[in-house]
């Protein structure tokens, strides 16, 4: 994974993450591009085009719990989202109540499913990556509860959450087993919750750790590569580690143990692939040459050494100028 | 110890431990012997301000917090169901809202509990508020502070014209914006007095910003 030594120039990998934004290189509106396959495959096929490197085969955080049967509102235009005026998850009695769903009829995950194949099959993509980013039992129940009884809910009915998130859990893990077999080499798991804006370190490892840690292994005994996306404020990276062991951690924000970005490299750069941490109001607002002053930073805290990817800390903002994302790449190849 | 001096430690430590049993007894003898309501209000958001203070310096978490926040929501509400007790005098008027399009409300409703503890008078106008809303809302409430929350990067892009027709309708009106897509820098791109980082240290944020205001005005 290192990518140099102290005497060679530096080579400064980068990610665009392109997702929402894609959209918008090939015309379509974020409701096709949430539901309709064709249009998703169109959309990161039109991205590499352009911006070249890896694509992340994801379009919003809805995925999992609508084919559970949340209801999703489609905006024309904007990030679909759950219905939160209508919760899955009702009560309390309804944890126990959640029925374990059929991967075959599970349609937003076979849209993803069929994303993959479809961008991995065309002409257009060779030479191209491809991953893409699984919610973790806890991401989705959120979707279906709402984040503030949830967040209650761990701590008052934990065993009644926990008996959800294994129903959750066994259906993940063949949703990441068949993304391999898609063909994908990696797979993000989203563990937002493991940080200080989600629950305390030890309720996280309660609740969500021994079932994030099953996702794990099935992602690595289908020998893909497992990142972590975590754009939480302080993210417990040591936490994170312990149950899944990953080879990157995406991030956006420092981890709670690490004042700046400079002891995150010294006490978890040699443990994992740092990804990040590109300021994404920075994307949104900024200019190139400041996304580049940024970046030119970023490098030099984070890149030497090796075991680094320059990417934004979150997915690029789906309306943020694409000069902006050609900036991350200038920035690479010129401070790298 | 006073018999007093225990009954109010008990309010803040029912707060600080989200026990609401010991919330409801000590709130009944407290009444029952006669405490004054300021010195019960106190004890309660005593116990508020410790829980987001630990929060604060990481040792506790946001769950505990949301559950000290409906804690102290049901001792204020039992103490000022009382007959003459009141919650604040001259209260801070405040609108509070997420920008259309944005249904993700979890930090405005912490934000609203803390507030409405804290004695602000509070309109919520919920999630997915069209920039109408909150200009007809600012004007009738005559408010003081005006509040806008977005967690998407595609809706946060509305709060420039409304704060542009808040202030153009209410110029002495305080314009507080926050979530995740923002910082201090696109808060002041888009016209607004202050940026509130975290529902955590929103009340310091809030008065820092309104003082701030008060002698740029001088």
């Amino acid at each position: 994974m290192n990518q140099s030594t102290p005497t060679e120039q530096l080579i400064v990998p980068y990610g665009v993450v392109l997702c929402g934004a894609a959209r918008r290189l090939a015309g379509v509106s974020y409701r096709d591009f949430s539901t309709k396959p064709e249009a998703t495959a169109e959309s990161y096929l039109c991205a590499y085009e352009k911006f070249g490197g890896s694509v992340l085969a994801w379009t919003d955080l809805s995925i999992e719990a609508a084919d559970f049967g949340q209801k999703i509102i489609y905006p024309e235009e904007s990030t679909a989202f759950p219905d939160y005026t209508d919760p899955l998850i009702k009560d309390i009695e309804d944890y126990r109540k959640l029925k374990r769903i059929n991967l075959k009829d599970a349609k937003r995950m076979q849209g993803v499913l069929e994303t993959i194949r479809i961008v991995l099959n065309s002409k257009r993509f060779e030479g191209g990556s491809i991953a893409s980013l699984c919610l973790g039992p806890l991401a989705v129940l959120n979707m279906m509860r709402g984040a503030k009884r949830l967040f209650k809910d761990c701590v008052l009915y934990p065993n009644e959450v926990m008996a959800c998130m294994e129903t959750i859990t066994e259906v993940l893990i063949e949703y990441v087993e068949a993304m391999c077999d898609a063909g994908l080499m990696n797979v993000a798991l989203d563990t937002l919750l493991a940080s200080w804006s989600g629950l305390s370190r030890e309720l996280w490892e309660k609740i969500e750790g021994p079932f994030v840690r099953e996702i794990a292994d099935a992602i690595r005994k289908k020998q893909s590569l497992l990142f972590i996306h975590n754009c939480g404020d302080g993210p417990y990276f040591d936490s994170q580690i312990k149950f899944m062991e990953p080879m990157a951690i995406s991030f956006a924000q420092l981890p709670d143990d690490c004042p700046d970005r400079k002891e995150l490299k010294r006490r978890y750069g040699d443990q994992v692939v740092l990804v990040g941490n590109i300021s994404t109001p920075l994307l949104s607002y900024g200019t190139p040459e400041e996304v580049m002053a940024e970046c030119r930073v970023i490098i030099e805290d984070l890149a030497p050494g090796g075991n680094f990817i320059l990417a934004p800390g979150c997915e690029f903002p789906p309306d943020g100028p694409f000069e902006n994302a050609m900036a991350i790449i200038e920035a690479a190849e010129q401070y790298g | 110890m006073t018999e007093e001096t225990i009954i109010l430690k008990d309010l803040e430590s029912a707060v600080l431990n989200h026990d609401d049993q010991l919330l409801n007894k000590a709130l009944k003898i407290a009444i029952d012997a006669g405490i004054q309501s300021v010195e019960i209000r106190r004890s309660i958001l005593g116990g508020l301000d410790r829980v987001r203070r630990k929060l604060m310096s990481n040792e506790t978490s946001l769950p505990e917090l949301l559950i000290s926040l409906d804690i102290t929501a049901q001792g204020l509400e039992t103490l000022f169901s009382q007959e003459g007790l009141t919650p604040a005098k001259d209260p801070v008027s405040l609108v509070i809202g997420v920008v259309e399009g944005d249904p993700h409300d979890l930090g405005k409703n912490i934000i609203v509990q803390i507030y409405k503890s804290f004695g602000y008078e509070v309109c919520d106008l919920g999630a997915q508020v069209p920039k109408e809303r909150f200009v007809k809302a600012v004007k009738e409430k005559n408010a003081r502070v005006l509040a806008l929350s977005a967690m998407m990067s595609t809706t946060m892009t509305a709060m420039p014209e409304i704060i542009k027709e808040a202030r153009a309708i209410s110029p002495g009106t305080v314009i507080l914006v926050g979530g995740a897509p923002l910082d201090e820098v696109l808060a002041r791109t888009y016209g607004a007095d202050g940026y509130a980082e975290s529902a955590v240290t929103i009340l310091e944020e809030t008065e820092r910003t309104i003082t701030r205001c008060m002698g740029k005005t001088k």
